[in-house]
């Protein structure tokens, strides 16, 4: 008699990795029972497929819907979800998806694919986001002068940066607007874009090189202090001051606090 | 519980995101609705809308996620996402299934069977205590859809399930049609298995569409798939109203996750469920009194 452990091993590999032969010899149910595993191993796919391609419809605008599909079976079983809330799943799934259809013939490749996909991935997150009241100057101006640079904003959740050689953000309006999508030319640009949404709105901004190091490092927990420095690494004329203040008041922070006081995050 | 709705027992529907903002713009007569708190605890806008709702209407929450049969354990941070979902919204049932769905960090996206044993029922013990410690109430678990079983078992579904029940004080939601479709499925009388279950323990019923499909593994040549993606079948409406002839009536919930119809749809099928009940009820009273 196997332990409950080995006996939930067997079944997961064959219901994700398709090795039935260890459980085979477990079950009873009809004339073939290990033969209905498949509705288990099928259910597996299907539901995982069909919760990517509702994850990256814009991807399958640009590229069709069948490579992304091919893209999905296969990633599905290679890359099984780690969180029980299925519209997290597929973070990963734009690398994987550039890398695989590189490998498929008669795929023409597309500029900044990867970037659009993820692009396509955080509009599921921010369409489901809500703003939160942001803090007020007064609050900011509360801060003392020294421990300005030793602080942390919080950043709306809805909010992604990203930065391309293309300019997909123009790309990806297209779909929001439900364009047809004929022969488009994406010239060779560097665009640096702030996105952000909020019950199911969406707003882009394009950013200066500057501003887009300022705000990126923001977003990622940095300090004020080393995003300003981020920012002068690009740009020595950079105004901290002014960016900041164009934070506050654009409503993108919700929260203050200094970087020794943090709580661990999980 | 300590709900401030009382569960009508009048039936509900599973409430899917596709409907959730026509509800709460609409208002429809309902009995109250059932969320899977897995599509809300990542979801600000859903849990917005879903806090008003929650004012609206009673809600029941039953969990996709909890797994109370993986041998490696209750993912203890969702537990408490789902905990703080209950504590907003204040719903009037919190349910689960009997199986399992997580392995080694991974989610399997399916409820997946267990061996009936002894050492899965102290694993399933262990767990349910642990949930409804957890979240401060008691937890309703559901008997599964079935395809396949386990060779190894040394008891039936139905001991299983009233072990749980003496073991932990958990509460039961017997899927009326799950009953049907495993009855088919793995060759056993469903109304057999409805006598086998301890009536005080039930706390509502599902009642969902399934799939028949060509299936060479089965003696018939034919298994059902428990898809909720079809309206309740014909076999399923007859256990329903043997269930509620044995347990008396209990609130009902119409199942629809695929292939997900216009509310009216759902609703309808509500208002069937609420008939055979009140049908059944009568001619069991009307038993009672020429007896």
């Amino acid at each position: 008699m196997l332990s409950l452990a080995e006996t939930q091993q067997r079944l997961r590999d064959a219901v994700v990795s398709d090795k039935s032969g260890g459980a085979a010899d477990l079950l009873v149910g009809g004339l073939n029972a290990a033969g209905r595993l498949a509705i288990h191993r099928r259910h597996y796919e299907a539901s995982l497929v069909a919760a990517l391609m509702g994850r990256f419809p814009a991807t399958g605008w640009l590229m069709g819907t069948a490579p992304i599909e091919d893209a999905a079976r296969v990633f599905v079983h290679e890359h099984p979800p780690t969180a029980p809330c299925i519209a997290e799943y597929g973070r990963d799934f734009p690398k994987f998806l550039t890398a695989f259809l590189t490998t498929r013939p008669g795929i023409r490749p597309v500029p900044e694919l990867r970037a659009f996909s993820e692009l396509d991935w955080h509009l599921g997150r921010l369409a489901v986001a809500v703003d939160i009241p942001p803090v007020t100057r007064d609050q900011v101006a509360a801060i003392p002068a020294g421990a300005l640079a030793d602080t942390r904003l919080t950043i709306q959740l809805g909010t992604y940066y990203f930065e391309a050689a293309r300019p997909i953000d123009d790309l990806m309006k297209l779909y929001l607007a439900d364009a047809a999508l004929h022969q488009i030319e994406l010239p060779e640009m560097d665009v640096r874009v702030e996105a952000r949404g909020a019950r199911g709105v969406f707003r882009f901004a394009r950013l200066t090189p500057a501003e887009f190091a300022f705000r990126a490092a923001i977003a990622n927990a940095q300090s004020v202090g080393d995003s300003a420095q981020n920012a002068w690494n690009v740009d020595e004329s950079f105004d901290p001051g002014t960016a900041m203040a164009g934070l506050i008041d654009a409503g993108l922070v919700t929260d203050l606090s200094l970087v020794s006081a943090l709580p661990v995050r999980d | 519980m300590s709900s401030t709705h009382r569960v009508p027992v009048r039936a509900g529907v599973g409430l899917r995101l596709p409907h959730i903002e026509e509800v709460v713009a609409t208002r429809p007569s309902a009995g109250w609705f059932e969320i899977h708190p897995e599509n809300f605890v990542a979801n600000p806008h859903g849990m917005e809308l879903l806090q008003d709702l929650a004012r609206l209407y009673p809600i029941s929450v039953h969990t996709v996620g909890l797994s109370v049969g993986s041998v490696g354990g209750i993912d203890r941070p969702h537990l408490r996402r789902v905990r703080a979902l209950i504590d907003l919204i204040d719903p009037v049932l919190v349910s689960g299934h009997l199986a399992w769905s997580t392995h080694k960090g991974e989610y399997l996206n399916d409820l997946l069977p267990l061996p009936y044993d002894r050492e899965t029922l102290d694993t399933v013990a262990g767990h349910l205590r642990e949930v409804q410690d957890g979240l401060g109430r008691p937890f309703l678990l559901e008997n599964p859809s079935s395809y396949v079983g386990f060779a190894g078992s040394t008891m039936t579904e139905v001991q299983f399930l009233n072990e749980l029940v003496d073991r932990t004080g958990c509460r039961l939601l017997c899927d009326v049609s799950n009953v049907y479709l495993s009855g088919r499925n793995m060759g056993y009388d469903a109304r057999q298995y409805l006598d086998g279950l301890p009536a005080e323990a039930i706390d509502e019923l599902h009642l969902g569409g399934f799939t028949a499909e060509d299936d060479d593994a089965t003696p018939g040549g034919e298994v059902l798939i428990d898809t909720h993606a079809t309206p309740v079948a014909e076999p399923a409406w007859a256990l329903y109203a043997y269930a509620i002839q044995r347990f008396g009536p209990r609130p009902t919930l119409i199942e629809w996750d695929n292939d997900i119809p216009a509310l009216d749809a759902l609703l309808n099928e509500a208002a069937r469920a609420d008939a055979i009940s009140h049908e059944t009820t009568d001619i069991e009273a009307h038993r009672v009194v020429a007896g």
